[in-house]
């Protein structure tokens, strides 16, 4: 007789924390528009057509604000094709010596876009920027990387340290001040975001001012008690984070060997990195790799803030902007830009 | 013993601070005495502490713990009207469990009190080492049951009184919390846990990590558990009402908001409350501050990072009081 196979009991269904009431509205604004069609190996190009058409240029996003565009070339990874960057500087005359090569040079922001590895462009969540470009001079530089599954790791994350690279190597002629130069991006972008810091210090390429990283998708594994408690529910919900990973990793999402430059959550060494901003929702996926890669920041001696919001949802303070708690959230994120940065008033 | 990597550096402002305030001999079991003399003569009466601000106070002795002595609470609230039925904020003070008294906090209690249009009640819970566990908590829990039992003639909403309280005063929060649940007691609408003082095990990165060099060292913590657990103080199986992380049932507990300083000891277990109640289905809001030491709030209230970890918890204040 066969041995009985031995099937461990299902986990209980995990009750999950519950989303502040007056974000309710929001995600369910924001699932209508987005989430049209599940997001399934087989709907990802549909979907990434569909959020696409969501996305409006970075110059119609600026409307009259005082900020001017450059889109420029770079070169890509070795043997890559070239990628595209936009460059965002205060508007010349507006008061800013940033651009100009003269005068007090000036932070920069390397922005990375989300999308689950598998969507977005350079022109989704860059508006995140703008009030820091207008009001502090930053420049701010977003960078367009190739996206998965066509483009699978090494490809995303390489073409964003490229873009890195060239920021870094055009600082002093954008007004820039190198070592006042930091990386930012939500969701995926959070964790090119980290991938680009871990890449930065194992390379010794550019000295970074710091790692902005909201709501970051760290953690191929999707083991997390929260991973289990957004299942078929949320901006980003267990189903669709399977999807990303395995478009980025295929075969080899969740097994041992996993980069930590595709899968921060990965590494085993968090020493020597720059200071971390984490920011993420009580009431979604990416809760618990958020917590765990902070306190493993702060367990190497690296420096890091750590909020966690209660009731937020996947990307809450984006397209909630007026509750009350992403209020508070984009005011926290303002003053560790202000006491990292040491923006100008 | 684990090898440990330093821990994260202090903010700079906060270091300036730090490097700026005057030693104090470190805290064992016969300095006790004079160190709560010590707070006691440096803290401002109530009035002195309200100055001319727009807030009144009555001084109330509440009963205490069945067969114990009454109870000392100030109770503040603002001078102009206030809707027949405010929200209150019951706070607990911090010291270790061995030092300190409400005064300590009267100041940021005036501040809640006129920004929220709150009713805030100080409580003097008894100390350990001479009262160990469980006086305080069921000292702080049976000042909670009189202002629920009296809220009418408080002028307090029953349904939107917070427990709070800093360090010690946010460990006995959590367990007052932990025991309203339990006993069916009165509902609380929140718990605002500062930097709270909740795992007697010392065994957490950040214990080994912060062991000095910042306001409270592990020395001075081990004395808090010690004095306030005796032969229980490293045991797995002390009361989860004297220290909550001992506590496996997280659920049912009322909204949680954690604030923390990534350079200080209670870094991780506040870190890891915070995980536990999420895990259970509860709700919570998490704040560890870059570069923040035990009570940095109080020691640098000026600094930048006092002024974020303040409007954050205000936020939060507003979301649960509904103010």
């Amino acid at each position: 007789m066969p041995e009985p196979v031995h099937v461990s009991p299902p986990l209980p269904a995990l009750a999950p924390v519950s989303y502040d009431p007056e974000l309710v509205a929001g995600l369910a604004a924001f699932l209508d528009a987005v989430e049209q069609l599940p997001l399934r190996a087989d709907t990802i190009l549909a979907n990434r057509a569909h959020f696409a058409s969501l996305v409006p240029p970075v110059e119609q996003q600026l409307g009259d604000r005082p900020i001017d565009v450059e889109h420029v070339m770079a070169p890509g990874p070795a043997g890559a094709p070239d990628i595209e960057l936009t460059v965002l500087r205060p508007r010349s005359g507006t008061g800013s010596s940033a651009g100009t090569g003269t005068g007090t040079p000036v932070p920069g922001l390397y922005l990375i876009h989300g999308g689950g590895m598998v969507l977005g462009n350079r022109h989704f969540g860059v508006s995140d920027a703008f009030d820091l470009v207008e009001e502090h001079g930053v420049v701010a530089v977003s960078v367009e990387y190739r996206l998965a599954p066509e483009h699978p790791h090494p490809a995303p994350v390489e073409d964003c340290y490229a873009g890195l690279l060239w920021f870094a190597a055009a600082a002093s002629r954008l007004g820039v001040d190198p070592d006042r130069i930091m990386v930012w991006g939500a969701s995926a972008g959070g964790g090119l975001s980290a991938a680009v810091a871990l890449l930065a210090r194992d390379r010794r390429g550019p000295a970074l001012a710091g790692q902005l990283l909201g709501c970051p998708m760290i953690d191929d594994r999707n083991n997390t008690v929260s991973s289990h408690q957004y299942n078929g529910i949320g901006a980003w919900d267990r189903s669709n984070n399977h999807t990303g990973w395995s478009a980025l990793l295929g075969d080899e999402r969740g097994r041992a060997g996993v980069s930590p430059y595709a899968a921060p959550a990965r590494a085993i060494d968090l020493a020597g990195l720059p200071p971390a901003y984490i920011e993420v929702g009580a009431a979604e996926v990416f809760r618990d790799e958020a917590v765990d890669y902070a306190s493993r920041l702060w367990a190497a001696g690296s420096q890091a803030e750590l909020h966690v919001w209660a009731g937020g949802y996947h990307g809450f303070s984006t397209f909630s902007p007026d509750a009350v708690v992403s209020r508070a959230a984009n005011a926290a994120r303002a003053t560790w830009l202000q006491r990292t940065l040491r923006l100008l008033r | 013993m684990p090898i440990t990597d330093p821990a994260p550096p202090f903010d700079t402002e906060l270091q300036a601070t730090l490097a700026a305030m005057p030693e104090t001999p470190p805290l064992t079991l016969s300095s006790i005495p004079a160190a709560r003399e010590a707070l006691a003569a440096m803290m401002p009466t109530v009035a002195e502490a309200i100055g001319d601000r727009a807030v009144s106070f009555t001084e109330v002795l509440v009963p205490g713990p069945a067969g114990q002595p009454a109870v000392a609470v100030t109770v503040l609230r603002p001078r102009e009207a206030v809707p027949a039925a405010a929200g209150a904020l019951v706070n607990f003070h911090g010291g270790g469990m061995m030092v300190g008294n409400r005064f300590m906090d009267t100041g940021r209690l005036v501040d809640l009190v006129l920004e929220l249009g709150v009713v805030a009640v100080n409580v003097e819970y008894r100390l350990a080492p001479e009262h160990p566990h469980p006086a305080p908590v069921e000292d702080c829990y049976a000042a909670l049951v009189w202002v629920a039992a009296n809220a009418m003639q408080l002028g307090v909403d029953p349904d939107r009184i917070v427990v709070m309280g800093g360090s010690a005063g946010g460990g006995l929060s959590a367990g007052v919390a932990l025991l309203a649940r339990d006993r069916g007691g009165p509902a609380l609408a929140a718990q605002l846990l500062l930097c709270p003082m909740i795992d007697n095990l010392n065994s957490t990165v950040s214990s080994r990590q912060c062991a000095t060099g910042g306001t409270w060292t592990l020395d001075a913590n081990l004395l808090g558990w010690q004095s306030l657990l005796g032969g229980e103080a490293d045991s797995t199986q002390a009361s989860i009402y004297a220290a909550p992380s001992r506590a496996t049932d997280l659920a049912g507990l009322p909204p949680a908001f954690i604030e923390v300083g990534s350079a200080e000891l209670f870094r991780d277990e506040d870190v890891d409350y915070a995980s536990r109640l999420w895990a259970a289905g509860g709700q919570a809001e998490l704040h560890v501050w870059s570069g923040g030491f035990h009570g940095f709030d109080m020691y640098a209230p000026g600094s930048a990072l006092a002024a974020a970890a303040l409007d954050a918890r205000l936020s939060w204040l507003r979301r649960v009081l509904g103010a």
